[in-house]
């Protein structure tokens, strides 16, 4: 008698029909065959590939950056792109599984032939994949992660670039600004357990500034915040902490300023992280919590946070203001709502185009990675701090300045006048910096010559 | 009646092999025609098609419903890559040691589940998949927080590459695959086709009725989740070596897919979880390919793949319980 449940049939029609299956679904994905010798390369285009979460909770904000770029580069393209090819950037939704970031990398790499990833967002997702990506000689061009473990050891990564100021450099400027002005505070921090977080906690600790466990610090698994964070501003109000560092995505800080004020805990300061200081998304997660605008931002009003570059509510800055008129002109994404993403988006973009025109028009996987790393004074950028890329790191931008929001949601410097701050993401000393950004030219294209 | 039972056996086992053969030798064909993304598509086909198994023989075949066997593959995922890792084995060695470790997980789960049924073995079982973050959190020294361990298949050995030439890295993945798939569909071709995938049925179908012909349940209900276990821990670490063993790698919605995979192909049948896998890994693409001429924002294409395969979950429960594979045999049946 045959086993009705499985296995009734042949093996012959087992194998007859798995292949039909197989064929049929190689038929609906297969991969068109590319003849360039350097991929993603023709006379005409370069494709670029880029990885985010544009779903799930991690997504709010970030899932503007990837537009924001399209749109630099459909401007780039209308003004007759790089050397004649124009740029086509393929983005991929990872939600901010790691598991998925290894399937959509293959995409990009095997189905899309891109010739180099540039901007992807997420340092735990982009670990899974970055050993892969360095393994083929692909360009890993100004990732959206501040997490040092990529940049600093160019032997190990050698075809990754930062595309932020790294957490630890950040952290060690804050926590500067935090021994020299809150000293007689209580200061706590919450901290998504990733090496954004422990970077955050690493530079904080470097500048003098440490934290209990369970008392002065709490802790979140990035990705919960979704479901608030009442349990850990309870533990720091406990504590009494009166001003909170936070060093987490945006859409965690959001979440910790609605529990905080849902508890009624109204700590005399906020410290953010520059990534997780978006006022835009601020506003938008918690109008989803039923807190309206003006609210929200009397709540962001005196956060005290960082950035390398001008706030994107410094209309007078020549960068600010081709951007937003790039982004008001290209931009066909769903929220176009000028931030600090878009800004961010429209930097990298930026960049991008700076290092493809700097490679040359035979343009090559080593090439690109042999002028960045031996050109970073000539690619400039909207950032008010030099990049840091040299054959010994691959660190982005090396400097921060520190400001405090206004009630218009708009970072303004803490100080009269504007102080941009440095150090290395080791031991070194946080000492000023004085730099002198170019000027961006009049078509808002790089010059590179 | 010992001699005959022999016999049987010896048949079962041939038409196992018989099977995993014709298996191995279709993948292997298809392998050798795929481009490289296609080939990493595959492997994954065949990385997941273990895991379904795990379901099909826990839920399909024996009754017992789990949402947490992502966990079971995360057990078998951080098991390998420690033994890697801090060892230094290989995956060859490391594999099956990870397969010993995640049976006994599945022993600790089915002696604690051996009692439950229904929601509460369901709820029990989605507790566990929600917890990996925390778990790995808690053990940061360890297990090294949600940043994970990055582990991968490497290179081929020299003899491989001297034998059948330099094969891409895709092509590797899908090889180092298919000796475990194929183990998988061996024993799992053999368990249903012997006394023990009777006895599980039977489990499945009436507990009373088991019992009284002589079937001790309980014990029964142990060893399928140990056997489970151990089949969720393998696609589990071939599933970390992918790049990373981490709690993004393996959250419980993986363990909705390996259900939801199950459940389209057809959840009593081995066949129908390899359909099941094959249309949960090609769908997107599926999706893609249709769709790609309208320039579908963002907002709507990316919810698509999940939407479909949503809409396509509840068509299977309501029109066609048995799944893809199920189609097949009642219209073998009427033939």
């Amino acid at each position: 008698m045959r086993n009705r449940a499985s296995l009734s049939r042949s093996p012959r029609s087992f194998i007859s029909t798995a292949a039909v299956v197989l064929a049929g679904a190689l038929a609906l994905s297969a991969v068109p065959a590319q003849g360039a010798s350097t991929p993603g390369v023709s006379a005409t285009e370069i494709v670029l590939g880029m990885q985010l979460p544009q779903t799930g909770p991690a997504s709010p904000g970030y899932n503007k950056v990837d537009d924001a770029m399209r749109a630099y580069f459909d401007y780039v393209n209308s003004k007759g792109g790089v050397y004649g090819r124009k740029i086509t950037l393929v983005t991929k939704d990872d939600t901010y599984k790691a598991g998925l970031t290894v399937s959509t990398a293959s995409a990009l790499i095997n189905k899309d032939k891109v010739f180099a990833m540039v901007g992807s967002i997420g340092t735990q997702t982009h670990i899974s994949v970055i050993k892969d990506i360095n393994r083929r000689g692909i360009p890993d061009l100004f990732v959206n992660s501040g997490y040092s473990g990529f940049y600093t050891d160019p032997k190990k990564y050698p075809t990754t670039f930062g595309g932020l100021g790294t957490y630890i450099v950040e952290a060690k400027i804050l926590g500067k600004h935090i021994k020299e002005n809150f000293a007689k505070n209580t200061v706590g921090i919450v901290y998504q357990t990733d090496d954004f977080g422990r970077n955050t906690v690493e530079g904080l600790a470097t500048a003098g500034v440490t934290f209990t466990p369970k008392k002065t610090a709490a802790t979140f698994i990035a990705g919960t915040q979704g479901s608030g964070l009442d349990a850990q501003m309870q533990q720091l109000k406990d504590n009494n902490v009166d001003v909170v560092v936070v060093g987490a995505v945006a859409s965690a800080f959001a979440a910790a300023v609605a529990s905080a004020n849902k508890i009624g805990y109204k700590p005399a300061q906020w410290i953010v992280i520059s990534v997780g200081a978006d006022a835009t998304t601020f506003q938008t997660i918690l109008g989803a919590r039923g807190i309206p605008a003006a609210s929200s931002a009397g709540l962001l009003a005196g956060t005290i946070s960082a950035s390398h570059a001008p706030s994107p509510g410094e209309a007078d800055d020549e960068f600010v203001k081709a951007f937003k008129k790039i982004n008001d002109d290209f931009n066909k994404g769903p929220d176009k709502r000028w931030d600090n993403n878009i800004l961010q988006g429209m930097n990298i973009g930026y960049l991008t185009t700076s290092a493809l025109l700097g490679a040359g028009k035979d343009l090559t996987r080593p090439g690109i990675i042999k002028y960045i790393e031996s050109n970073a004074a000539k690619l400039s950028s909207a950032a008010l701090a030099p990049l840091g890329y040299s054959t010994k790191t691959h660190e982005a931008f090396t400097g921060f300045w520190i400001g405090k929001y206004d009630a218009a949601t708009v970072l303004k410097p803490i100080d009269a006048t504007r102080k941009v701050w440095t150090t290395d993401s080791a031991k070194g000393a946080v000492t000023e910096l004085k730099y002198t950004r170019p000027a961006i030219a009049a078509d808002a294209l790089p010059k590179v010559g | 009646m010992r001699a005959v039972s022999k016999a049987k056996n010896r048949s079962i086992a041939r038409k196992s092999l018989r099977r995993t053969i014709f298996f191995v030798i279709l993948i292997l064909l298809a392998g050798s025609t795929f481009e490289p993304y296609n080939q990493a598509q595959l492997a994954l086909v065949l990385i997941l098609f273990i895991g379904v198994l795990s379901v099909t023989l826990l839920t399909g075949i024996s009754g017992q419903l789990s949402l947490g066997q992502g966990a079971l593959m995360a057990v078998g995922g951080y098991c390998m890559a420690l033994l890697m890792t801090n060892q230094g084995y290989s995956l060859w060695m490391a594999i099956p040691l990870a397969m010993v470790g995640s049976a006994l997980a599945g022993l600790l789960l089915g002696i604690s589940a051996a009692r439950l049924s229904g929601p509460y073995l369901a709820g029990t079982t989605l507790v566990i998949a929600l917890a990996i973050p925390t778990l790995a959190n808690r053990f940061m020294s360890v297990l090294k927080g949600d940043e994970g361990l990055p582990v991968d298949v490497g290179y081929p050995p020299v003899w491989f590459t001297n034998l059948f030439g330099e094969p891409s890295y895709e092509e590797w993945q899908l090889y180092v695959a298919l000796p475990f798939a194929a183990i998988a569909l061996f024993f799992a071709s053999n368990i249903l086709l012997s006394r023990t995938g009777r006895m599980w049925r039977a489990i499945r179908d009436h507990e009373t009725a088991a019992s009284l012909s002589g079937v001790n349940f309980s014990r029964q209900k142990i060893f399928v989740f140990v056997v489970s276990a151990t089949f969720a821990g393998l696609s589990g670490a071939l599933y970390g070596l992918r790049g990373l063993v981490g709690p993004s790698v393996y959250p419980v919605s993986l363990s909705l897919l390996l259900l939801t995979a199950a459940v389209l192909g057809g959840i009593r049948s081995i066949f129908g979880a390899f359909i099941g896998t094959v249309i949960v890994v090609f769908l997107p693409d599926w999706i893609d390919a249709i769709l790609h001429s309208f320039e579908l924002s963002e907002q709507v294409s990316n919810f698509l793949p999940a939407l479909v395969s949503s809409l396509l979950l509840i068509l299977t429960v309501v029109i066609n319980p048995a799944g893809v594979a199920g189609t097949h045999l009642h219209k073998h049946k009427h033939k």
